[in-house]
């Protein structure tokens, strides 16, 4: 099977990889770019450790297949914090203990960074219908939707200053 | 000592800033130049005998480094947790499980390694094998073992006179109980990567017994133990699924005859189908009781199907039995357990290890009981509770047992027990209210007469600032974070001021695995052993800098105290001032779990010393018309000695009961002739954000006398109360006993039918 070029601009950096067009998007991430913050648990789209944003939308990086994501714009885990500055989302997952073996929490951050985007003052039950396609075995969903109402809160006191 | 300065203060987890900004690596993010990818092939049926197995296609393939059947492995072909190694790393002769592996592969790529998989030649000569439980034990059934039989072991707990026990009983029932096959499904499947480092194999391991691997990995390489190097990286949950080993040393085998890096992760399909789950029980109980609710005697038997392999199966049937009696004083007690060979997937360790199929159990049995002689389930369990001094069916003597009752009546209070019959049972024509309560008692540690020991290594370097190097696993549940928050406290230090080096056996010494709740307590109690030293040393260092007399010093939050006063005298000075006067300032601890008490004669030999209580009350809803059941609230109460981490302490809680959540609910593998059905994670179901009810947790903290600052385990009680606090609840909305989970819609309308066409007229 011959490659193809696909161009994305991923956490602000334009990129373009040589990649089979059945790769996925996480396979891009993971294997071409090094982008090893987005995890894979199920690969088949049941469990979200992949979720990345790409144009604004949260999606499972592994069921996107290259040529889906060829001009996009993705934004990864590693995309959040900036000069070192923890994102509050971040400060938050790991002050409310958001989460314990953090295998799922980069999937889970960028559900609820998207969540965010769409809805800077979620409700309780909006952040869990939000992460509802990411699984935590440990069971660390009360801490992540603490995290996210403190980061809602932050963020409006930050923007009415 | 009572005002701690870092003992129960709110602490991020360790290393939480890698997780949270994706730098963390796991197993599956580690890139090494030249790196392999493993793969392993497993059988088409789950118990056959091979007739051919051929791998000279697969070797000839383009970008297949190396292809291994059991002929060629150097050493010992054969998983080491429990004696007889009876569990091959490639299967040779016979298949007995779906899980069993055949070949092992290294190839450039994910696609040629899939292609050498695909080019092994193997036939089969089906066997008729053996998948139900009572099946097997018959003597008639197939033979899982030509040479051992399908009773694989029996325990027989003996305590009391329990035909005199019945013979004092006003009311005897007899019960069945069914718990089903429990996946783990930790997040990060399992993993390692291996790769020859001059004469030495380092692996990297997402495992919790890093030593044990050591061992493993040595034995089956045919190396000295000291030629191997297992390194934990950050690792994505286990639940007792890491315990025994996995593919870290098919890693390591291909690594040795490759002479490059190997990355062998599997597939989350692969990882349903191939390791240990929880044992399906099955549970009699026959249990005798006074009208005024004192239990009497006690019968019962537990059955677990252990699939083909040892592996901690007889260890696990073990707990079970040893914890039938529950939380209540019973006299007389006869506990059984037999662990039974099929050719059902493998069971071992998961949370809980055994106690949430006998906690499960004994508590349905508890609140039919009390239904029996008309009394309150509360009551029941006030009247029967354990207490300190009593003696338990195992030969213990409970050295601290106020748990129970406080964490009973704190549950009752906090969940309003007495309130509940004010409220409406039947809020809609089709929708059904109802409460149940669970208590459990949990074994802290892995029992007398197995080893049961850590040690921890603590450097004081000259800037004041602590190294603190344990070989314990952190699997996500905080136990690097508690243990360096014991350093902190032990020493004097801020907790910033501690760094944790990570299990590395070529620099970390064994901590034993992490399992059965153990390491806050007997790595926290190596850490408390290795500071004591180095405390010693600065406060003899302060004594003669300041003259003041040690017994008025202090150290406490990197500062230098007398008589409360701090002083100008810093951490740094005094580390730099013990070190010039040839004090040292590192220390190893070793902690060996104590049983100070002599059982009578004749006890189970393997009973355990610590016990932690908790209970646990859901008020469920159940449609009666679609078998829905709705959790509407859950009140956890648990017994955790002391707090070390708020955070952490709340997340193993509520993780625990979520996990509980998903055991009553909807858990189960569906087992087919020894194919699983559901092998991924869009048919074996787990609780999502949306399935956790409203939790209320609160934590009592009696403190265990032998405990590292009074903190026993926490990591798997947890879990155990959930499943029959939510299956007591929905018996007592919808009236009908049940006896099985998950309480899947299917059940509880089938149970509700049933009823119904027994009393056809009564419209319940």
């Amino acid at each position: 099977m011959d490659e193809i070029e696909v161009h994305l601009n991923v956490n602000g950096l334009p990129r373009s990889v040589q990649t089979l067009p059945c790769s996925t998007l996480l396979e891009i991430l993971r294997d071409k770019l090094d982008l090893t913050g987005t995890k894979e648990g199920c690969g088949v789209g049941d469990c979200g450790a992949c979720v990345v944003l790409m144009d604004g939308q949260a999606v499972n990086a592994c069921l996107v297949l290259a040529a889906q994501a060829d001009g996009s714009e993705i934004i990864t885990v590693e995309g959040l914090a900036q000069d070192g500055q923890l994102h509050p989302l971040q400060h938050y997952f790991a002050e409310k203990w958001a989460l314990q073996c953090g295998f799922c929490t980069p999937g889970m951050i960028m559900s609820c960074y998207a969540l965010l985007l769409n809805n800077p003052n979620p409700s309780p039950d909006e952040i869990r219908e939000a992460i509802a396609g990411n699984l935590c075995r440990c069971g660390s969903y009360q801490g992540v939707v603490e995290a996210v109402l403190a980061t809602a809160k932050i963020s409006a006191e930050t923007r009415h200053d | 000592m009572t005002d701690f300065s870092v003992i129960g203060k709110p602490a991020n987890a360790n290393r939480s800033r890698e997780i949270v900004t994706g730098q963390a690596r796991y197993c599956p993010d580690i890139r090494l130049p030249g790196m392999l990818v493993g793969k392993l092939l497993y059988p088409k049926i789950p118990c056959a005998r091979i007739t051919r197995l051929d791998v000279t296609a697969a070797r000839m393939l383009p970008g297949v480094v190396t292809v291994l059947t059991a002929r060629d492995i150097p050493g010992e072909n054969s998983y080491l947790y429990a004696l007889p190694a009876d569990q091959p790393l490639l299967v040779l002769d016979v298949v007995r499980y779906q899980g069993d592996a055949l070949v092992a592969v290294a190839a450039e790529t994910e696609e040629a390694a899939q292609a050498a998989l695909d080019a092994v030649q193997v036939e089969y000569e089906p066997l008729v094998g053996v998948y139900d439980v009572l099946e097997a034990m018959k003597p008639n059934a197939h033979q899982v073992w030509s040479d051992r039989g399908n009773v694989c072991d029996h325990l027989v707990i003996d305590h009391g006179d329990i035909e005199a026990g019945f013979k004092q009983a006003d009311v005897i029932i007899e019960n069945t109980f069914y718990t089903p096959l429990v996946e783990h499904a930790f997040m990060e499947t399992e993993g390692a990567v291996a790769y020859p480092d001059a004469a030495t194999m380092v692996v990297y391991s997402s495992c919790q017994a890093p030593h044990r691997d050591r061992m493993q990995i040595a034995r089956s390489l045919g190396m000295p133990e000291n030629r191997v190097r297992v390194i934990t990286p950050h690792i994505g949950g286990a639940f007792g699924g890491k315990d025994e080993a996995h593919v870290q040393i098919h890693a390591a085998l291909l690594a040795q005859a490759s002479g490059h890096p190997v990355r062998l992760i599997r597939s989350r399909e692969e990882s349903i189908l191939t390791h240990v789950k929880r044992h399906p029980v099955i549970i009699r109980y026959r249990s005798g009781i006074t009208r005024d609710g004192k239990l009497t005697a006690l019968h019962a038997e537990a059955i677990g199907d252990t699939g083909p392999y040892l592996n901690a199966g007889r260890d696990v049937m073990n707990f079970v039995a040893s914890t039938l009696s529950g939380p209540y004083f019973v006299p007389n007690a006869r506990l059984e357990a037999y662990t039974v060979f099929t050719n059902n997937p493998i069971c071992g360790a998961m949370r809980g290890y055994g106690i949430p199929q006998a906690s499960f159990a004994y508590e349905a049995q508890m609140d039919l009981l009390a239904r029996a002689i008309g009394m309150d389930p509360l009551e029941m369990r006030m009247r029967n509770g354990l207490e300190t001094g009593m003696q338990v069916p195992t030969g213990v003597t409970i050295r601290e047992g106020r748990g129970m009752k406080v964490c009973l009546q704190e549950a009752a209070q906090l969940s309003g027990w007495k309130e509940h019959e004010k409220e409406n049972r039947r809020p809609a024509p089709h929708l059904r209210r109802g409460w149940g309560m669970a208590s459990i008692w949990f074994s802290i540690g892995m029992g007398r007469n197995i080893t049961d020991h850590a040690a921890a290594t603590l450097e004081m370097t000259l800037d004041g600032s602590v190294i603190l190097l344990t070989g314990a696993a952190d699997m996500g549940q905080g136990a690097h974070t508690a243990l360096a928050q014991i350093a902190a406290e032990a020493i004097g230090v801020n907790l910033d001021a501690v760094k944790v080096v990570t299990p590395d056996t070529d620099r970390t010494f064994d901590a034993g695995p992490s399992v059965a709740s153990r390491q806050t307590f007997i790595s926290g109690n190596a850490v408390l052993r290795a500071a004591q030293p180095i405390r010693d040393a600065l406060l003899q260092t302060a004594n003669e800098i300041t003259g003041f007399p040690i017994n008025i010093l202090q150290l406490r939050e990197g500062l230098v105290l007398a008589e409360g006063e701090v002083l100008s005298l810093t951490m740094a000075e005094l580390a730099a001032k013990a070190a010039q006067r040839n004090r040292s300032l590192h220390a190893d601890g070793f902690y060996a779990m104590e049983y100070p008490e002599q059982l009578p004669p004749n006890s189970y030999r393997y009973a355990p010393a610590v016990y932690t209580y908790g209970t646990q009350v859901a008020q469920v809803l159940v449609d009666i018309e679609t078998g829905q059941v709705t959790i509407e609230k859950l009140v956890a109460v648990q017994d955790a000695g002391k707090v070390i981490n708020p955070g952490g302490a709340r997340g193993q809680i509520e993780g625990g009961v979520i996990m509980g959540l998903g055991y009553a609910l909807m858990e189960e593998l569906l087992v087919d002739q020894g194919s699983t059905q559901n092998p991924n994670l869009g048919t074996y179901l787990i609780p999502t954000a949306k399935d956790v009810p409203e939790l209320t947790v609160k934590i009592m903290e009696i403190p265990e006398p032998y405990a590292p600052f009074g903190a026993k385990g926490l990591g798997e009680p947890p879990l155990t109360p959930t499943a029959p606090a939510i299956l007591n609840a929905v018996v007592d909305a919808i009236g009908i006993p049940l006896y099985r989970i998950p309480l899947t819609p299917e059940r509880i309308l089938a149970a509700i039918d049933s009823q119904r066409a027994e009393n056809p007229e009564n419209g319940n």
